[in-house]
């Protein structure tokens, strides 16, 4: 009974290996993927391109694509694994033979780059720092997701900082703060709202302290886009001890500090763009806009900061300027934006563990083409030479 | 092929040669005025130092499509109108230069079509202005791709007609008695604020800084008269500045001529270097290698259909000469850029278009050296002239030569990046109008020539092979310049999305042949599609609503665009279709 299982097995093995080294599934795949990313370009009009790639090449089924009869497609992520798997058989496949070397280092690297891309995808963080002139920032930020921070301020030299990340208050449960004796409760969670003066005779607000009270909260649609944010919003009630400090909004739309007090110690609720807190210091010591004579067009950006690393006891001045980044500490700093009259400068911030798969992709394929052609004029060389010896 | 007959077509190379020399000799005066003179006088605008002719011609085309126009029963050049402009706005005033295409402006402004087309003077526009502003301030903040026609047209008429109000703004405020007359009145009490709407109204600067000060130290008029009531002394181009306006308008050319040569000496003495790189490029503005070139290949691509039917032997090589003398014209236009502006050729999408060309041209006059069959000469003929052709059209928005942003300021990146990618574009167009080739020829040919099939299949084969190299090395090099300055190798941007596809295509291509899923004919129709996506990521993704600025581009670029895929939709259908698809009727179902 076991012997005709195990060949069956065998078979579909062996049919799953000519299928997966087979030029048919290369040539689906890649045509599978030159759709996929004619659908991402054209979606990041309306969802911007982070939400564009999110939702086209880095999931696994696109359930919802508008451009096809609304058919769930492939995504990025089985095309390009099934693509790097056919890759790996094709290239285990190729004969390992001299007149086959270049095309082997071709698809060798092509495998690197791949690889380089999930890596990205999964792992590469994108955050970033804006400072103005003078300031010193110890801290990265993200540019979508939220957080809200309980910031003990008691110390007026030392802030102690406990943050709780958007997607935990959209659980709507309680949440202690550890560290504290206060615990939050989330009455209500608005990914995106719209804030407005509370219009007399208008239903009062959940909120009872702070400013909330005088603000009407309407849930608003999540929005994706590069250019737009999300005035993401909450009510919370913290406890501490047993004993209530009221229900409060907290919000990016809103600046205005709002702080109560437990027992001597002083903390201020606030809605901010979700930071990690670095063990070094950037300080901005002059930003630069220069731009053509007579013109607006710029010519170059640059930001001067002194790095301060107390661990490494470094101190140093970094020039950051367009392709010029610096890389520290695995992230890697570039000049992205200005604002403010060109006091404030903004440093875009990645840290990609895989920075460096590319490079080496790069060479592999380079490598691997120029040997193939080498071989391939050797051939013609020698064949034309037969043709006039014979 | 006969001596005589090599001999004839190497001739007619040689004379399109010197009939493209020709253009760049000097043009007379116009009316007794050296105004060719005045237009090689140095200027700074837009960030670069360059010469007055490049602004006139520039201009025109911005306001009027084109580099001149008729008026009063002959013909006005760049230089000549500018000087007009500057001088004797009374006179350009009345000049019809403002083309109006759009029913509706034209209606806003209350005129009929006029037999004259739809051509405006600024005198007829006067009475408009504040409509006009109004109506073009309301549709300004409204984002480019979403005006409607009318608004784009009156925001297009708008630029333009404040591009020609600041003109005749520049060295003399219109309407006063001239630039003698504010130097007489300085330190009068409403002078400082004359010369305050000299400075703001500028168009450019045309004082050069003394002693080698940096292009920030030139300055315009306004700067330079308030400088002189603020107590400096007098710059010393203002003088002989004064001294031409007065003889312009006093319509005296010896004078005119005569101050010349004192302006020319102060810029010389002022800034050594500036007048020299200035009329070179003027030579270079006269010479229009490009407008020159597309020319000689419209000749070449004509000679050469015509050797299929009449004397082939001699029209064929005459062909290949003019596309080789239309090649070196094309090759000496792209290097005088790379000189002038001190950058690698491509460095924005009017210099991309031109570029691939060059390269389409190149390619095609080494394949004809192997396969000697005319297809080469053909296709690169064809190749080279659309291709200009499309710059000539990108090239209407202004400076081609304009100041690279911030992040495009490497010329180690554009030259390696910019110029691998281009020469990738170059290869799938020229791999597409092979298969086009074959397609046309397959049904035209009137017997069935395998060996001429074969070579055709073959070119494109090899081609492709040469594009992909040339698409991916270039893709993967803009990655690493990417993650040199912002961080990340692959983003998904549109544009990089638009290189992928060129890369993926020309890999499936390679694949299907490699498994011998398509033959000759496969080959050839997906070699023909090669040529829509390319130009989709070329120029389709720039519509999308990123990066790009002007209206004009816009619409007209979309329908071309649509209509240029329609057409290869179309031949990839003549191309599908069997040879003796006209002669073999269908076998009918009764």
């Amino acid at each position: 009974m076991t012997k005709p299982s195990a060949s069956r097995t065998k078979t579909l093995a062996f049919g799953a290996w000519s299928v997966l080294k087979s030029f048919q599934l290369t040539i689906v795949l890649l045509a599978l993927l030159m759709c996929l990313v004619v659908f991402c370009t054209l979606a990041q009009v309306e969802m911007g391109t982070q939400g564009a790639v999110n939702a086209y090449m880095r999931s696994f089924v696109v359930w919802n694509q508008p451009l096809l009869l609304r058919l769930p497609f492939p995504g990025g992520a089985l095309v390009g694994l099934l693509l790097t798997l056919n890759l790996i058989a094709k290239t285990i496949d190729i004969k390992l033979s001299w007149q086959k070397a270049g095309m082997w280092l071709v698809h060798v690297g092509l495998v690197v780059l791949f690889a380089g891309e999930f890596v990205a995808g999964m792992m590469q963080v994108d955050t970033n720092m804006s400072i103005e002139v003078g300031q010193t920032v110890n801290y990265v930020q993200s540019y979508k997701e939220m957080e809200l921070a309980v910031i003990d301020v008691t110390d007026p030299v030392w802030d102690e900082v406990y943050s709780v990340p958007d997607t935990m208050l959209s659980k709507g449960r309680d949440i202690a703060i550890p560290g504290t004796p206060v615990t939050l409760k989330v009455k209500r969670f608005f990914r995106n709202a719209q804030l407005s003066n509370l219009m007399p005779g208008a239903p009062p607000s959940v909120a009872t302290m702070g400013v909330g009270p005088g603000v009407s909260v309407v849930e608003a649609p999540v929005v994706s886009a590069d250019n737009e944010m999300n005035q993401t919003s909450a009510f919370v009630e913290p406890v501490a001890g047993g004993r209530s400090y009221g229900v409060w909004l907290a919000s990016v739309a809103i600046g205005a500090p709002q702080s109560f007090t437990h027992e001597g110690h002083t903390y201020a609720l606030v809605m901010r763009l979700r930071r990690q807190y670095l063990p070094y210091a950037f300080t901005l010591k002059q930003f630069r806009h220069d731009v053509y004579p007579g013109t607006d067009i710029p010519k170059n950006f640059s930001s001067l900061v002194q790095v301060v690393n107390p661990s490494q006891k470094e101190s140093r001045e970094v020039l950051i300027y367009m392709n010029q980044p610096l890389r520290y500490e695995g992230k890697t700093f570039y000049q992205a934006s200005f604002g403010k009259n060109d006091t404030l400068s903004v440093l875009s911030v990645v840290e990609n563990p895989g920075w460096l798969l590319p490079y080496v992709s790069c060479v592999l394929v380079s490598l691997g083409l120029l040997v193939h052609f080498a071989i391939v004029l050797r051939r013609s060389l020698k064949r034309r030479q037969d043709k006039k010896e014979g | 092929m006969t001596f005589v007959q090599k001999y004839l077509a190497w001739g007619a190379g040689a004379l399109a040669l010197i009939i493209a020399l020709v253009f760049a000799l000097p043009t007379g005066k116009a009316r007794g005025f050296d105004v060719s003179g005045f237009g090689t006088l140095p200027i700074l605008e837009g960030g670069r130092v360059k010469p007055l002719d490049s602004l006139a011609r520039n201009s025109l085309l911005v306001i009027h499509s084109r580099q001149g126009f008729r008026h009063d029963n002959r013909v006005v050049g760049p230089d000549e109108w500018i000087l007009d402009v500057l001088f004797r706005p009374q006179v350009a005033d009345q000049q019809p230069i403002f083309v109006i295409d759009d029913p509706d402006v034209i209606g806003l402004i209350g005129a009929k079509q006029t037999k004259n087309r739809n051509y405006f003077s600024f005198a007829d526009l006067s009475s408009h202005l504040e409509e006009i502003q109004k109506q073009a301030t309301n549709a300004q903040p409204i984002p480019a791709q979403k005006r409607t026609r009318f608004q784009s047209a009156i925001v297009n008429l708008f630029d333009r007609v404040y591009l020609y109000y600041k003109l005749r703004n520049t060295l003399q405020l219109a309407g006063s008695p001239g630039l003698g007359w504010e130097l007489q009145s300085l330190g009068s009490p409403d002078a400082p604020l004359r010369h305050q709407d000299l400075m703001q109204l500028a168009q450019f600067r045309m004082l050069p800084p003394p002693g080698g000060a940096g292009p920030d130290g030139w300055q315009n008029v306004g700067q330079a008269l308030s400088a002189s009531q603020a107590g400096a002394p007098l710059h010393p181009g203002l003088i002989p500045l004064a001294k031409l306006n007065a003889a312009y308008v006093a319509n005296d050319a010896a004078t005119f001529n005569q101050t010349l040569r004192d302006m020319n000496a102060v810029v010389s003495q002022l800034t050594p270097g500036a007048l020299a790189h200035a009329s070179n490029e003027v030579v270079f503005n006269r010479a229009q290698p490009f407008f020159v070139g597309l020319s000689i290949y419209f000749v070449a691509f004509l000679t050469l259909c015509i050797s299929w039917i009449y004397k082939p032997d001699l029209l064929r090589p005459t062909a290949y000469a003019l596309l080789f003398s239309g090649a070196i014209v094309h090759t000496l236009g792209l290097a005088a850029r790379i000189i002038l502006q001190g950058r690698p050729p491509v460095t924005n999408l009017y210099s991309s278009a031109i570029f691939v060309g060059w390269g389409a041209v190149i390619l095609g006059l080494i394949i004809e050296r192997m396969y000697r069959k005319g297809f080469g000469t053909a296709v690169a003929a064809a190749a080279g002239f659309a291709s200009l052709i499309v710059a000539q059209n990108l090239g209407t928005e202004g400076d081609t030569m304009e100041m690279m942003r911030a992040v495009l300021d490497s010329n180690f990146w554009l030259a390696t990046h910019v110029v691998t990618i281009t020469i990738g574009y170059a290869g799938t167009f020229l791999a597409g109008s092979i298969a086009i080739a074959y397609a046309l020829r397959k049904h035209i040919a009137a017997k069935p020539d395998a060996e001429a099939e074969k070579a055709l299949v073959d070119m494109a084969y090899g081609i492709i092979c040469f594009s992909l190299f040339f698409s991916f090395v270039g893709t993967v090099l803009g990655g690493i310049w990417a993650d040199q300055s912002w961080g990340r190798f692959w983003g998904w941007d549109p544009k990089e999305n638009g290189a992928l596809l060129i890369v993926l295509w020309n890999a499936i291509i390679l694949h299907t042949r490699l498994g011998g899923y398509v033959r000759d004919r496969g080959l050839m129709v997906m070699a023909i599609f090669g040529n829509i996506i390319t130009a989709l990521s070329w120029f389709g993704v720039n519509m999308l609503g990123v990066g790009l600025h002007s209206y004009g581009f816009m619409d007209k670029a979309f329908a071309a665009l649509t209509l240029f895929c329609l057409s290869q939709l179309l031949l990839m259908g003549i191309c599908y279709a069997p040879a003796r698809f006209w002669t073999q009727r269908p076998p009918s179902k009764a």
